[in-house]
């Protein structure tokens, strides 16, 4: 009993070799322990002894509970008050019975059995479970014949690692897809590179067409060359200034990431310190040839240099900077005064590690083939950002594009549904696709396209920043009869969309570019508008305010209520301007309806005129006209100034 | 009746004890064919033993694996300096590399990376560590080997991390791994060993690769360097600039380098966003290193691209920490303090395409701000 005592005193854990604390825990792991031996009181104390928060090396089994224990405590950034953990460690160990804490034990041992089970040839084949005992011998054996012949680590002066070194090298160097280079300071000259670099940068490949040269020799023949032939061209200013030995180099400086500041620089290095040197860390393009597999090609640094036969890689070197006294025959450099820079060898040993294009695809990376194009739009749907792809698909340079609205290019069948994929892709964080629709090139036709939108949203505020457009091109040249072949049109807009389709081009006296420009590029601006207004509704009760914005604001659903109802009178089934219902927002009370609005504003006389003449269509160069007149303002207020300095809150 | 009980109770007493040292032996025996050093073998609990085992194990099999039958698995024992006293080596150098044995260079690499190389199994044990993790995490190779990595890294990550090794057992999917996470560190902020009631996350960058294993005794691993995000370590040059920005990434301040290479002045940045000024397929690159930021507050952008005033973009790679504002005064952080973005963003290349005008900020009408 004092045995067993002392044995929880001491904080027998389980511990391999000891006796006297073993007595105590194989008694409660095994199932013929005798409990009775025990009294009640001397178990529980032992349990809680065993569990008690211990301070040892080599076992963190008893961490493990501890940080089990430390997880549950919530644990925070700062660390926290060691009185409190300890108590609260001590709070969860009485509650918890101890049968429970002895069965966690012994899952966890028949886990790791499992685990060591399953590892072992020998045990593998074996169809039932074999016991604890004779797996630990099995691994006993199996450890015997890995280890093969050598002599057993009984040697006090060494310290043994798990893995050769050599093989601790290899994985290091696997795992960091690098290779150390040692160059010197002053020209640049390779004095030691790792056999690595032939896997990394396929230099063994340079001079052999055929065959394939040792590792070993490729490596070598590289040593005493000069690094400098090795590296792009641009970069090695930014090299050489990177090998500068000089301590005192004005440029450099440090920042301390805890207080924001920049601080002083390196260390004086003395002659004989060998302390650790100048950092240096730094991107530089290296040569490289690329292996026939195929990898990643879009969009690398290593691809841009297209014209050259020499492809290049991006190297991320990091090291230090080191300087000792050359150790040649019959040279006295440690005496010597630090000036003699011949004395002194000055290099930079660095790893460096090739750096492809490495952002996690998690979400899914906008993968880009060449019939597609990407183009990013501000919330008003003027273009901000043009792939330079578009121009061999839409004939625009992306200047030409920039700065308009892209209801300029879209085809008048196409506005009520891209209007309304607007309307929710600036309601919604998911990816909305637009049916096919057609695009107006430069030169007058058409292409169909079809596209995916989303809006990019600031991960800190919330805040839409634009919307990202992925185009797809269905087909080219599509003639101006051809038909859309989008469902969201109503049968009763066919007649109207030819008519619309037909006079597009032709009509005298505007011409058709500046026509639809005016007419179609306030879409845009009236849905974004209407998100504006709809939060300024619901953050500030005061909508009328003296903004330019106001008479667009009131057109807006007028306008869009007539294009709405342009294909048939109904009303219903279309997305009325402000009702995204699907959202869930409650509705703003000026977008219930284009009725309610008839009797707000003055304009609105002019409204149901032009949404009469909208409505019969006979004539669309007056409508045309009147359009025109009606949102000739629209031009003027076209900057995003003013929304783009709102919050929305999506 | 109960002299019987007794004896009964005496003879499997006896048996159990004997079982109990049979147990023992074979757990001594084992841990005896560990490389270990004695003090460390002596404190051993019988977990552990198997938890290092394990390990061993493994890494024999991937060894084996890796090198086909060429590898010498016979003697591990070698002689071990340690970081620092690989140093001595350095005097050769300039000779032959002959002297520069396979531990040195792994020495330097591990120093050079600044980090430690982990060995993760498709379900998250640290199979292997290398013994320089004490340094980082404050635990020691031994104590952590063999344990899963889920114990000891911030939840919020561990989705990301079962991400990252989930693909391993898919192939298809690119074999390089690049990730940020928390981890558990007993350090203390002077550097020294803590204890572990007082621990820390410590932010590390992950990077590395994924090895396919072939033969059922092994199985697919990731083989990771891990390495803490020092700003402090961060050299300047002439191809990089600082530059600060609030949360949601607009310029708060950016230093006079960026016209250099960039074509703006530091006053027209300021108050943009930097999703304005990056290429569109690069968005995606943006928002994961924005997110990162605001969760783990360390990040490492991949390559994206920036846009050159007057045309064109170069690649970029940018390396940022989440601070507390600048302070003039070295007092003590500050809680209420606004946060702010430090941003040192790397140069890579020149400028490409320099006559391309992809965004409305490049066109010389410019939007009025």
């Amino acid at each position: 009993m004092s045995e067993q005592s002392a044995a929880a005193g001491r904080g027998g854990g389980d511990r391999a070799g000891s006796e006297p604390a073993d007595d105590v825990l194989v008694k409660h792991e095994s199932s013929d322990s005798l409990p009775s031996l025990m009294t009640p009181s001397l178990t529980s104390s032992m349990s809680f002894s065993m569990d008690m928060p211990r301070k040892r090396k080599g076992s963190t089994d008893n961490q493990d509970s501890k940080l089990a224990l430390i997880n549950d405590a919530d644990m925070e950034d700062d660390q926290n008050g060691s009185d409190g953990e300890d108590q609260h460690v001590k709070i969860k160990c009485y509650r918890e019975p101890h049968s429970q804490i002895e069965k966690r034990r012994r899952d966890k041992m028949n886990n790791l059995i499992d685990k060591l089970s399953a590892m072992i040839p020998t045990c593998n084949p074996m169809s039932r479970k074999l016991d604890k005992l004779t797996v630990l011998r099995m691994a006993v054996q199996h450890l015997k014949s890995l280890k093969g012949s050598a002599s057993s680590f009984s040697e006090v002066s060494y310290k043994p690692s798990f893995l050769p070194d050599d093989e601790l090298k290899h994985l290091v160097l696997k795992a960091a897809d690098g290779f150390l280079f040692v160059v010197g300071c002053d020209r640049g000259k390779i004095v030691f590179v790792s056999e690595s670099v032939t896997k990394i940068l396929n230099y063994s490949r340079i001079n052999t067409p055929s065959g394939v040269l040792l590792e070993q020799q490729s490596s070598t023949e590289l040593i005493g060359q000069s690094l400098f032939d090795y590296i792009h061209p641009k970069d090695m200013g930014k090299v050489k200034e990177q090998l500068s030995a000089s301590e005192s180099h004005p440029r450099e400086r440090l920042i301390d990431a805890k207080t924001g500041l920049q601080v002083q620089a390196d260390l004086p290095i003395g002659a004989s310190r060998l302390c650790s040197g100048a950092r240096r860390s730094f991107f530089c393009r290296m040569k490289y040839n690329k292996i026939p597999v195929k990898e990643e090609k879009e969009t690398q640094a290593n691809t841009s240099k297209k014209k050259e036969s020499q492809k290049y890689c991006t190297v991320h070197c990091t090291g230090y900077m080191r300087s000792w006294p050359t150790s040649q025959v019959g040279a006295e450099g440690e005496g010597e005064a630090d000036k003699q820079d011949s004395s002194y060898f000055s290099c930079l040993v660095a790893v460096g590690r090739v750096h492809s294009h490495s952002a996690p695809q998690i979400n899914g990376e906008i993968r880009v083939k060449p019939t597609e194009f990407v183009t990013r739009y501000a919330m008003d749907g003027k273009f901000t950002f043009v792939d330079q792809r578009a121009t061999t698909i839409l004939g625009y340079l992306p200047q030409e594009l920039l700065g308009t609205s892209c209801y300029e290019y879209f085809h008048q069948d196409d506005l009520l549904h891209l209007a309304d994929r607007h309307r929710k892709v600036l309601r919604s964080r998911e990816k909305i696709e637009t049916n096919s629709y057609k695009f107006k090139t430069k030169y007058g036709s058409f292409v169909t396209l079809q596209s995916q939108w989303f809006s990019f949203v600031n991960p800190w505020n919330k805040e839409v920043e634009y919307i990202v457009s992925t185009n797809t091109v269905i087909s080219y040249d599509n003639s101006r009869t051809g038909r859309s072949g989008h469902k969201s049109e109503q049968s009763g807009n066919s007649k109207a969309s030819e008519d619309c389709k037909k006079s597009l081009p032709v009509i005298p006296g505007i011409s058709s570019a500046s026509g639809t420009m005016i007419y179609a590029g306030s879409i845009g601006t009236q849905i974004a508008n209407e998100l504006l207004d709809f939060n300024k509704m619901n953050s500030s009760p005061s909508s009328g305010n003296v903004s330019p914005f106001s008479l667009v604001q009131d057109k807006s659903p007028q306008t869009l209520n007539q294009i709405n109802s342009v294909p048939n009178g109904e009303t219903s089934d279309m997305e009325i301007p402000g009702k995204s219902s699907s959202e869930g927002e409650p509705q703003g009370a000026s977008f219930s309806g284009g009725d309610s609005l008839m009797g707000e504003s003055s304009q609105l006389d002019l409204d149901s005129v032009v949404g009469a003449s909208l409505n019969s269509l006979s004539n669309d160069e007056a409508a045309m006209a009147v359009i025109m007149s009606l949102l000739e303002t629209d031009t003027n207020l076209g900057e995003t100034v003013d929304f783009e300095e709102m919050h929305w809150s999506l | 009746m109960t002299a019987d009980k007794e004896k009964r109770r005496a003879i499997s007493r006896e048996a159990a004890r004997r079982r109990r040292r049979v147990e023992s032996d074979v757990f001594g025996d084992l841990s005896r064919l560990l490389p270990l050093q004695p003090s460390i073998r002596a404190h051993l609990d019988k977990p552990s033993v198997i938890r290092l085992t394990l390990s061993y194990i493994r890494m024999q099999a991937l060894l084996k694996e890796a090198a086909g039958s060429g590898v010498q698995l016979g003697n591990i024992l070698k002689f071990h300096h340690g970081l620092e006293a690989g140093e001595g080596f350095w005097f050769e150098f300039e000779k032959q590399k002959q002297e520069f044995t396979p531990l040195d260079e792994t020495n330097m690499y591990l120093k050079i990376l600044e980090g430690f190389l982990m060995v993760l199994s498709t379900a998250g044990d640290m199979i292997f560590l290398s013994d320089n993790v004490s340094k980082y995490m404050g635990l020691s190779q031994t104590e952590l080997m063999g344990h899963n990595i889920f114990e000891y890294t911030h939840p919020c990550d561990h989705e990301e991390i079962r991400h990252n090794l989930r693909q391993t057992a898919e192939l298809g999917f690119s074999l390089k791994r690049d990730f940020v996470m928390r981890i558990k560190s007993a350090l203390t902020h002077r550097g020294r060993i803590g204890n572990l009631k007082s621990t820390t996350w410590k932010v590390l960058h992950c990077q590395g690769r994924v090895k396919l294993s072939v033969s059922s005794s092994s199985v697919s691993c990731l083989l990771l360097t891990c390495r803490p995000l020092p700003l402090s370590h961060t050299l300047l040059s002439t191809h990089t600039f600082t530059s600060q920005h609030s949360m949601d990434m607009r310029f708060t301040y950016c230093d006079q380098r960026v016209t250099s290479l960039l074509g703006y002045r530091p006053e027209e940045l300021l108050g943009r966003s930097i999703y304005d000024l990056c290429h569109t397929l690069d968005t995606n690159c943006l928002n994961k290193n924005h997110l990162n930021l605001c969760l783990k507050s360390q990040s490492v952008s991949g390559q994206y691209r920036m846009l050159v005033r007057s045309g064109g973009y170069v690649w970029v790679e940018t390396h940022s920490a989440v601070i507390p504002g600048v302070q003039t005064s070295r007092s003590r952080p500050n809680p209420s303090q606004p946060l702010c973005i430090l941003s040192v963003t790397y140069v890579l290349s020149g400028v490409e395409e320099p006559s391309l005008q992809l965004s409305l900020d490049q066109t010389f009408q410019r939007y009025l701000r």
